[in-house]
């Protein structure tokens, strides 16, 4: 009887959590109306007439994600060592400063992103907003964060011993550094570098006040659409994006095991 | 071979060295710094310089220093209502996601089963697909002809479908669902740490199930729970596309509020002092959740 209950209650969480992205990918089958569910009849229509302006979106969200982190992945991970080993004044401060972006709501850092980019277009005739610099320059805010975070928590652990044996054994600073130091660090470098592509992939707020015409990525370019009407080819880029996501889940499971990913705390 | 001291120790006294040794960090923390200030801290500069303004048409501003927009966003009862309507929207998320999320994290604090690790993975899963994606689902499930109203329909129990979707019970629906996850992690570290030795001390000395939970259970993870629903209250009001996309563009919080003023009433004035204000109450609340150890993984924004 007891554990009758706590089936029962469990299943219907698990249930209510997975229900949207399930159907999703029956729905975009759905021949007649993709807002009735259960569907009367199937078609593979949607998901030819999908609009091409998804795929340059998609291309965008690519660039612009990859960007990000190559850049966050280079600021942040020396800055997040000098955070760690440094004791210079101000070091602390660095520290809440360097980690305080994420605590700002996304929707809050779009629109200043926007209004930064009004500034320099007034100061400076460069223009940021609807570029793909712009959306780097947005999504840099939580980049840069993730990556330092990430490195931070590996660094807690790490084995001095190590780099000193390197330099006793006749290793120069960036010997050490690329052979010794990078190595041990490079799950959290992994770690935080995937969650920041993953979130530039994903980011509404941002990109939104930052993007537009040329520089749309996907999400927002579906966020949009929505906007406007509710098809089935959106449903149909839904359940490619839901497809997509699981293989790369899995792999990434397989790879650094999502677990460890999702266990790194404050 | 002896170890020897290192090279460096001929290059100057210690004081010396130490300083030209964080010299090095300094240096090294420059790109990140020079970065973070110019993509974070100019721009919010910006926003809060401008919220000091006020709105002279639209995308204009004048150019007097003034607290005019603060002072109409406090005082007139239109922003009342925004406001009250936001804290209310995040306490009814909040209090959906404890109930749903505290049997389903017990269980998972305690349970030996082989399945655990897999269950943790479905928990976490969702949030690795695309939020639009994932409000996207809901559509084909609230909607007048969707799933839930088909089954309430079919069985009898209403005669004209439900509104479920494009007003508050969708949006509320909508960041239940993306927010659970986080509550379900909190509350799962929290009660892992009791020792269920506690319960069935309490048990054996003849207390029931509810007894058990409302005076050993509950109080132990008391914190995790405040942890929790701060977090989650935080996520709930700083959210923008769930409200926008579930409320079919209908719900007035300060999210979306804010995105209006830029999208399309273009008073910037006005949307840079909500900005602020709703900053202002995002920090204070999550520095509020970190003290009470919320479980903030990376996804959390």
């Amino acid at each position: 009887m007891r554990s009758a209950v706590v089936t029962t209650v469990l299943g219907a969480t698990f249930v209510f959590l997975l229900a949207p992205i399930v159907v999703v990918v029956i729905s975009s089958f759905s021949a007649v109306s993709v807002l009735s569910f259960p569907p009367q009849s199937f078609t593979t229509r949607w998901y030819t007439e999908i609009d091409p302006g998804y795929y340059r979106a998609l291309y965008v969200s690519l660039v612009v994600a990859t960007i990000t982190v190559v850049v966050a992945v280079m600021v942040g991970v020396p800055g997040a060592l000098a955070l760690a080993r440094g004791r210079f004044p101000g070091c602390s401060t660095l520290n809440a400063i360097c980690l305080s972006p994420l605590m700002v709501p996304a929707l809050v850092m779009g629109v200043a992103a926007f209004q930064f980019s009004l500034v320099i277009w007034d100061q400076f005739r460069l223009t940021l907003g609807g570029t793909i610099a712009g959306l780097v320059v947005g999504h840099l805010t939580f980049a840069i964060p993730f990556v330092v975070r990430a490195v931070l928590a590996g660094h807690t652990r790490f084995d001095f011993s190590l780099e000193e044996a390197a330099q006793n054994l006749g290793a120069n600073p960036a010997r050490t550094f690329f052979h010794v130091t990078l190595p041990i660090l490079r799950p959290g470098i992994v770690s935080g570098a995937i969650f920041a592509f993953l979130i530039s992939l994903d980011e509404v707020p941002i990109a939104l006040f930052m993007g537009g015409g040329d520089a749309t990525t996907l999400p927002v370019k579906i966020f949009t659409a929505m906007e406007i009407s509710f098809g089935g080819d959106i449903l149909a880029v839904a359940s490619v994006i839901v497809i997509v996501s699981l293989v790369l889940m899995l792999i990434l499971d397989r790879i650094v095991g999502l677990e460890r990913l999702f266990a790194t705390k404050h | 071979m002896k170890p020897t001291a290192a090279p460096a120790s001929a290059s100057g006294p210690p004081a010396v060295r130490r300083a030209s040794k964080e010299a090095k960090w300094v240096l090294l923390s420059l790109p990140m710094v020079v970065t973070l200030a110019l993509v974070f801290v100019v721009p919010i500069a910006c926003l809060i310089y401008l919220s000091f303004f006020s709105s002279t048409g639209p995308a204009t501003v004048g150019d007097q220093p003034t607290l005019e927009n603060y002072r109409h966003f406090f005082t007139d009862p239109f922003y009342f209502r925004i406001l009250f309507n936001t804290f209310w929207l995040g306490a009814t998320v909040v209090v959906c996601c404890l109930v749903i999320g505290y049997p389903t994290s017990y269980f998972l604090a305690r349970t030996r089963s082989r399945w655990r690790g897999m269950l943790l993975f479905l928990v976490v899963a969702p949030l690795l697909v695309s939020a639009v994606v994932r409000n996207i689902g809901w559509f084909p499930i609230l909607s007048d002809s969707g799933l839930v109203n088909w089954l309430l329909l079919k069985s009898g129990l209403v005669s004209q479908p439900l509104p479920l979707i494009n007003n508050t019970t969708g949006v509320v629906i909508g960041l239940v669902h993306a927010l659970l996850p986080f509550m379900i992690l909190t509350l799962t570290t929290v009660i892992q740490r009791i020792e269920p030795d506690l319960e069935e001390a309490a048990a054996s000395l003849g207390a029931g199930p509810v007894r058990t939970f409302a005076h050993v259970l509950l109080p132990l993870s008391l914190p995790g729970v405040i942890g929790g629903s701060l977090l989650v209250f935080t996520m709930a009001i700083a959210a923008y596309t769930t409200p926008v996309i579930m409320g079919g563009g209908r719900i007035l919080v300060m999210s979306t509020f804010i995105g209006q003023q830029f999208r399309t009433v273009l008073d910037y004035a006005l949307g840079a002092t909500s900005a602020a204000v709703l900053m202002l109450l995002a920090g204070a609340l999550s520095l509020l959740a970190l003290r009470f150890g919320a479980q903030r993984t990376e996804m959390a924004r």
